[in-house]
């Protein structure tokens, strides 16, 4: 019993910061959810209205949760294929393959706003990196960011910079297979495609639903790199769901109407993660 | 029996080397929050708590006034921090909320209306004496006046205005054959002079702009009232002279080509960029509407550029001297704990006490003045003597035509749906007609569910008010 104690006295600070600043927040936010709520002053309860005029009555709520589903759906997928390509390449054998491991991680350890800024430049339509290449080619490359038809697209394009992070987790996958697996199927006389598809692919799935799921929620909270090189425009092109959630908290202190954002976002994301569980048993092999 | 003894010694000792652990953290902990943030040059005195948004070289200035305001009292012991732009609105807020706020705090954002109407902050106008409040209305230029108040309070004193004014280089008008000593006296000649100006490559891009205006809140008042109807107190979007306002940009960015135009500003960088990073110091314009801290940033950055400055001329039957204003000023929070040190040194930086002593403080930070009286004062016209440029700005200040942003609580709402419109607008997406339609419509469905949740704002004039 005392033991006990001990052990979570020493955990204490961890269990304090959780309740006061994750929990009690958290279940706080619900409540608030009812209320039209300034910060300052007490909130006042008005209902369901901060859901209803966000489901019937805000077009941006609707616009914002578009570009963010949209988002989902391909910079997630995108980022799965190109991760798992890049970790393939990775896994050879060949001479300075951990200098080059090294060199594809880096970029997903630079922080956020120094790889916003970097891509501001490269992005830039009259002097930046790509649309200078382009310029080589004979190609009048678009105004990247500033261009309502493209700036989604750059932000996807952008979310690729940091794909070493989940690269190095397929890695690690690929590094569990037993060899056995491929000693058995080159005696069958299997390609090296083959390999690849019915056990290299097969063995990592379990990463590949890890590295979805954090993709999917990930996504959905995805915030730094529009307020940073957007803030949500051209033309509300790159309006992300959070960044409208910290427009309506912070710059129009309608912290009721933010928290209702915040637990339509929470509910979306519980079904997306639940509905991606509920399919793991098909494609997830656990190698049983 | 002798590996139990150790045994249990082991574990005594463990026990002792975790509690020493914990007594050590509390120790350090309870070290740290009783050290002083930083030593106090004036302990006996009672502390104000001062929060500012500046850094860098501004930051110096402030504690030079900072300073001067301790050298020049006894009670009162002014203690700033600097507060980093982009979070101190919300750090703020939780201090409010927190019931630990800062005494006073200088901002630049457009939180009045809305802070006022949360009642985050103390209407200044009731620390005053009537005969002082009615004084202040009479001597605070127009523009001070409107960006500090909310309904009819005042809650924030102006100590530097930001007004807005031509910037032409002379050496482009020699170039292309224009007057350097008579400038465009209408909107009109002023957009011949700059279809003059403009240059372009063979293949047809940008290769300078002679003069392209933008933003909706800077031309607005030039062509009517803009968004705001200052006597009833009310918004007005859908006006005839907003939609001209709008066209008017619209068709100047047409004539050069909204994409033209999109990729020679961003080759350029940030058109607001401060310092030597200002496109006009490269030559990139000739002709550009910018504050009148660019006189100062030309000083120091360009000090051999050849320029002069003019107010935005008016279009027919338009408003001269017109033009957007925003600016520094204090704020008092709620619940803070020395409101009349505060004040003792909103009323000290700002002249209100002392126009002439003040005045130093203005040309400090090259700040526009809150009334005549600190314009009128000596080192002030000895600083405008140096910075001749800087006259054109002064000659702003007493315009009602200078207004702020509109002083409703869903100001950054407004503000933000104002250039939604105007983005659409000049890129293309959407007529100007079709804009000022779907802004009407936002700020409409806005009000209605303002209204739902229990606010009481004013209702918004409708079109051709």
């Amino acid at each position: 019993m005392n033991r006990n104690w001990t052990g979570y006295l020493f955990i204490s600070p961890w269990l304090i910061g959780f309740f006061v600043f994750t929990a009690v927040p958290f279940l706080f936010s619900i409540y608030f959810s009812f209320t039209r709520y300034d910060v300052v002053s007490p909130p006042v309860w008005i209902g369901a209205a901060n859901y209803a005029k966000l489901l019937f009555d805000d077009p941006i709520f609707w616009k914002a949760l578009w570009i963010t589903l949209k988002y989902a759906m391909i910079a997630v997928p995108l980022g799965l294929v190109s991760g798992v390509a890049l970790a393939l390449l990775l896994n050879l054998e060949i001479k300075g393959i951990s200098i080059y491991r090294t060199i594809f991680y880096l970029p997903s350890i630079v922080p956020m706003v120094a790889t916003s800024v970097i891509f501001m430049w490269i992005l830039n339509p009259q002097i930046g990196l790509i649309n200078g290449i382009l310029a080589k080619a004979g190609i009048a490359g678009p105004a990247w960011l500033q261009d309502s038809k493209w700036a989604f697209w750059s932000l996807v394009f952008m979310s690729l910079w940091g794909v070493g992070g989940s690269m190095i987790i397929y890695l690690a996958g690929l590094k569990d297979i037993p060899v056995s697996l491929y000693e058995a199927a080159l005696i069958d006389g299997a390609s090296a495609w083959q390999r690849t598809r019915h056990i290299t692919l097969p063995m990592i799935t379990p990463v590949i639903f890890f590295n979805l799921v954090m993709g999917a929620i990930g996504s959905f909270q995805y915030f730094a790199q529009a307020y940073i090189m957007t803030n949500g425009g051209p033309e509300d092109s790159t309006q992300f769901y959070a960044l409208y959630l910290f427009n309506r908290a912070w710059r129009y202190l309608d912290m009721g109407y933010a928290s209702a954002m915040a637990w339509i976002l929470f509910a979306i994301v519980m079904a997306l993660t639940i509905s991606i569980f509920r399919t793991h048993h098909r494609w997830v092999h656990y190698g049983d | 029996m002798q590996t139990g003894k150790r045994a249990h010694a082991r574990t005594w000792w463990d026990m002792m080397s975790a509690w020493g652990t914990i007594i050590l953290l509390v120790i350090c902990v309870i070290v740290m929050l009783a050290l002083p943030a930083s030593p106090r040059k004036y302990p006996e005195r009672i502390p104000i708590r001062f929060w500012h948004m500046w850094t860098a070289e501004w930051k110096d200035v402030v504690e030079k006034v900072v300073d001067r305001f301790n050298e020049s009292q006894d009670r009162y012991e002014v203690i700033p921090l600097s507060v980093p732009g982009v979070s101190a609105d919300s750090k703020f807020l939780l201090a409010v909320a927190g019931g630990d706020p800062p005494d006073v705090m200088a901002q630049w954002n457009q939180v009045i209306p809305k802070w006022a109407e949360s009642g985050l902050i103390v209407p200044v106008n009731e620390l005053m004496a009537p005969s002082e409040w009615e004084a202040f209305r009479h001597t605070a230029y127009p523009a001070a006046l409107k960006i500090g108040m909310y309904e009819d309070n005042l809650y924030g004193v102006a100590i530097g205005l930001d007004l807005y004014a031509c910037f032409c280089r002379l050496d482009h008008l020699r170039e292309a054959g224009l007057s350097t000593k008579k400038f465009p006296d209408t909107l009109e000649e002023l957009v011949q002079w700059g279809e003059t100006l403009h240059k372009f490559n063979s293949n047809g891009s940008l290769a300078r702009i002679g003069f392209l205006p933008l933003d909706m809140f800077g031309y607005a008042p030039v062509f009517g009232k803009g968004f705001y109807d200052w006597n009833q107190q009310l918004v007005r979007l859908c006006a005839e002279d907003n939609l001209k306002a709008l066209n008017f940009l619209v068709e100047e960015r047409q004539k050069l080509g909204f994409k033209n135009v999109l990729r020679y500003e961003s080759g350029l960088g940030n058109l607001y960029a401060s310092g030597i990073q200002w496109p006009f110091i490269s030559g990139a314009y000739s002709i550009v509407v910018d504050g009148q801290w660019r006189v100062e940033q030309l000083a120091k950055y360009a000090p051999d550029l050849a320029y002069a400055t003019f107010p935005v001329p008016a279009p027919k039957g338009g408003n001269k001297l017109a033009g957007w204003a925003n600016g520094n000023f204090m704020v008092i929070p709620k619940g803070a704990k020395q409101i009349d040190g505060a004040w003792e040194f909103i009323k000290f930086w700002s002249g209100i006490e002392n126009p002439e002593r003040a005045a130093e403080f203005y040309t400090w930070g090259g700040w526009l003045p809150l009334s005549p009286a600190i314009a009128n004062a000596p080192a002030y016209q000895e600083f405008v003597k140096k910075n001749p440029q800087f006259q054109t700005f002064l000659d702003l200040l007493p315009s009602e035509n200078i207004v702020p942003t509109p002083p409703v609580p869903y100001q950054t709402y407004l503000s933000d749906r104002i250039k939604a419109a105007e983005d659409a607008a000049l890129r293309g997406t959407l007529t100007p007609e079709q804009a000022f339609d779907r802004l009407g419509i936002e700020i409409q469905r806005e009000l209605k569910s303002r209204r739902e949740f229990g606010y009481t704002d004013k209702p918004i004039l409708g079109a051709n008010s």
